[in-house]
């Protein structure tokens, strides 16, 4: 008896926080799925029952597709230069001690700022008629005539994929920096010891010591990218046309402008089906990847 | 003795059990209801905060009750009080609400009825005193009323005085017009200013307001008389395609000039027209703001120039008042409303620099408020309420007015032709609409 009331003690102590835990996650993504084939608004829910109707509208819907490109092209844009640039900035800055802790705190204030007032200040940097950047351009020679950053078609995504990695390269930096950090210092003596270049040292050591721990910061920010919302609903509200509208923006727009909950549920499932795929996709690559460096 | 002392007792028994089954008795005529220490909380939108604030410490004056101010964006409020009642958090007591949300919001049980409180309270409420164009549309959904009108929100075109003369320009009578002043504005000034702001942001409120001024003028429509949807009839198409044109020449850059935009190009002088509500004279001449006190007029919007051509005053925007019917303290939200309805309290709060423009015509006629706002802008609005012209109000409108907003928007970008977006957009009405 002892011995069982051992063996099945550690399970009965982690039961509670497992229940917790399925119920924090399953019960929301259950609800979802039921509301998702239902033709339910928001005052009448799961009314209706449709079974796949609101999927095969999804694989109808053309703004659904236009909305899907933008996310996925913002989302690999933004994440790519800002783990570059995060990078880069950590590279620089490791071995930097009384300069390198005030840069820290300067290149971390962005992360610190709410979003809103993110938006607020790039809506203001952007603004056509009393904006510093225009200004400066205008100043410099650059351009003759104001430039409608948010108000133009092909300039309006890359405005806000720019106010984005204002926003979050400092992320990268903080957890790039944390992984070169904690690499070993032997291996980087003994190169020394033998002459190593700098370069071949980079190569060579830091980049594939490193490169498992930067492609999970690449995935971590990769999928909140997908998630883009905030900078969308303040700069733009997926305008122009619909050159900014992306997934999460767009699935607001029908839950809860047009109050089509059921549509909206379908949408969300598709886009955690979406993100679940990706995430595994880059969680192999990431696998493959570090199989080759050993 | 002791059987005595039974029969009482049991008498006493019965009687009180018998009088908890009878009829409740009329309860006393009540006193004066005190609201000290109550609070209330009214949803309001950003642009009316000021006009909220005032009517919040003056209701605590008057009343001794708190008003908490749950401010929110102006395009989402509707979304706003729905989520509050549909969800249960019922946070809200009483809502402004944006007018063709109306249908919506009815639908979703979100506003009490106000039948009852309607004929209750006649003499108070002066309904002949309201704008007939604002009455029924602000506050009925078929036979039933869910709320007041509160802000009267017409489109009037208000121009900058000194730009016009420069040119030797009147104020424009037709969109030709229109179009010819704001490009040779433009093209003369240089980027030092522009002949015209035009709000085309991405935004239901602000994109179809514009194209609405236009299409008003042009003798389009939503529907026809019968119901049916004729988004793309030649007239609407005609009015888009003159709206693009005219983009061409605006503040930079109408896709992302909304309501805060075209402020701030107009109180710095740097625009010369600009369709806006009727209280921007007043905002104008606050000099804390402005760079342009005293040197604005305001005339009616143009119309076409053919023989379809008339004056419209589209109700872009216009605010309705309802009690929640989530509200915990009905109460203290029955007289919230009836506070906000009385017509002294109406001209008070028109009479001061917050976004409200006046429903009732005492209020028009009130002599603080002619003070306040100017007898040209008096008379701007009494012509523009002879020529005011409504959104639609029912329920479907709010996912009829999404594919609008996008195909206008995809006009205004060039990314579709006038007739395209508009094709498109019949389109998606009659499969919303089917």
């Amino acid at each position: 008896m002892k011995e069982k009331i051992e063996r099945y003690m550690p399970k009965l102590m982690v039961l509670p926080t497992f229940i917790i835990l399925l119920i924090i996650s399953l019960v929301p993504l259950i609800y979802v799925l039921g509301i998702s084939m239902t033709d339910s608004t928001i005052s009448k829910p799961f009314t209706d029952f449709i079974w796949f109707e609101n999927y095969k509208q999804a694989f109808k819907d053309e703004v659904l597709g236009t909305s899907l490109k933008n996310t996925l092209l913002f989302a690999f844009v933004v994440t790519a230069i800002e783990t570059f640039l995060g990078f880069l900035l950590a590279y620089i800055m490791r071995f930097e001690k009384k300069l390198g802790q005030f840069f820290r705190t300067l290149v971390l204030l962005p992360l610190f700022t709410p979003p809103v007032a993110i938006a607020m200040i790039w809506r203001l940097i952007y603004d056509p008629n009393q904006g510093m950047l225009n200004y400066y351009l205008q100043k410099w020679g650059i351009s003759t005539a104001p430039i409608a950053f948010l108000g133009q078609t092909e300039l309006a995504l890359p405005s806000i994929m720019l106010a984005d990695i204002w926003q979050w390269t400092p992320f990268c930096f903080l957890l790039c920096m944390s992984a070169l950090q904690a690499l070993p210092k032997e291996p980087f003596e003994a190169a020394g010891v033998d002459g190593a270049s700098g370069s071949y040292i980079f190569r060579r050591l830091t980049l594939p010591m490193v490169a498992p721990n930067v492609l999970v910061i690449f995935l971590f920010r990769f999928l909140i990218s997908m998630k883009v919302f905030d900078l969308v609903y303040m700069l733009t509200f997926g305008g122009p046309g619909n050159s900014t509208q992306v997934a999460s923006f767009y699935i607001y727009r029908v839950a809860f402008k047009q109050f089509q909950t059921g549509y909206g549920g379908a949408l969300s499932i598709l886009m955690l089906i979406l993100v679940s795929v990706l995430a595994m996709v880059l969680t192999q690559g990431r696998e493959l990847i570090m199989k080759r460096t050993e | 003795m002791k059987k005595l002392s039974i029969v009482i007792t049991l008498l006493i028994l019965v009687s009180l059990v018998l009088s908890a089954c009878g009829p409740k008795a009329t309860p006393e005529p009540e006193g004066p209801v005190s609201f000290e220490g109550q609070t209330l909380r009214f949803l309001t939108i950003q642009p009316h905060n000021v006009a909220a604030i005032n009517l919040a410490a003056w209701f605590e004056q008057d009343t001794g009750a708190k008003v908490e101010l749950i401010v929110v964006p102006y395009d989402n409020v509707v979304e706003k009080a729905v989520l509050d009642v549909s969800s249960g958090a019922n946070q809200i007591d009483v809502i402004e609400y944006w007018y063709p949300g109306l249908g919506t919001m009815v639908e979703n049980k979100v506003l009490d009825n106000l039948d009852q409180w309607y004929i209750d309270n006649a003499a108070m409420i002066k309904a002949d005193d309201f704008y007939p164009e604002y009455f029924d549309v602000f506050t009925k959904i078929g036979d039933s009323r869910y709320g007041i009108p509160y802000d009267g929100d017409l489109h009037v075109l208000w121009y900058y005085k000194p730009l016009l003369e420069k040119y030797g320009f009147e104020p424009p009578k037709t969109w030709d017009e229109y179009l010819n002043i704001c490009k040779t504005i433009t093209e003369g000034e240089a980027g030092a200013a522009y002949g015209c702001a035009i709000m085309g942001a991405k935004s239901p409120l602000i994109l179809i307001g514009s194209f609405m001024n236009r299409f008003g003028g042009y003798g389009g429509s939503f529907f026809d008389a019968e119901g049916k949807p004729v988004i793309n009839s030649p007239e609407n198409v005609k009015a888009l395609e003159d709206m693009v044109e005219q983009a061409k020449y605006a503040l930079p850059t109408p896709s992302a000039t909304a309501f805060d935009e075209a402020l701030g190009g107009w109180f710095t002088a740097k625009v010369a027209m600009v369709e806006f509500w009727t209280d921007l004279g007043s905002m104008t001449d606050d000099p804390a703001s402005s760079k342009i006190v005293g040197q604005w007029g305001v005339v009616a919007l143009p119309k076409s120039s053919g023989d379809k051509g008339r004056v419209v005053a589209p109700i872009n925007a216009g605010f309705g008042i309802g009690v929640s019917a989530g509200s915990q303290n009905k109460a203290l939200a029955y007289k919230f409303l009836e506070y906000v309805t009385r017509p002294e309290i109406a001209a008070r709060y028109n009479s001061v620099i917050g976004g409200i423009d006046p429903v009732r015509k005492s209020t028009l006629n009130d002599p603080a408020f002619v003070t306040f706002i100017g007898q040209e802008v008096v008379d701007a609005i009494e012509a523009a309420h002879a020529n005011a012209v409504a959104w639609p109000t029912s329920s479907i409108w709010f996912k009829l007015q999404e594919p609008l907003t996008d195909n206008l928007s995809l006009a205004l970008t060039g990314d579709k032709t006038p007739q395209q977006a508009l094709d498109d957009t019949q389109v998606a009405w009659e499969e919303i609409l089917k």
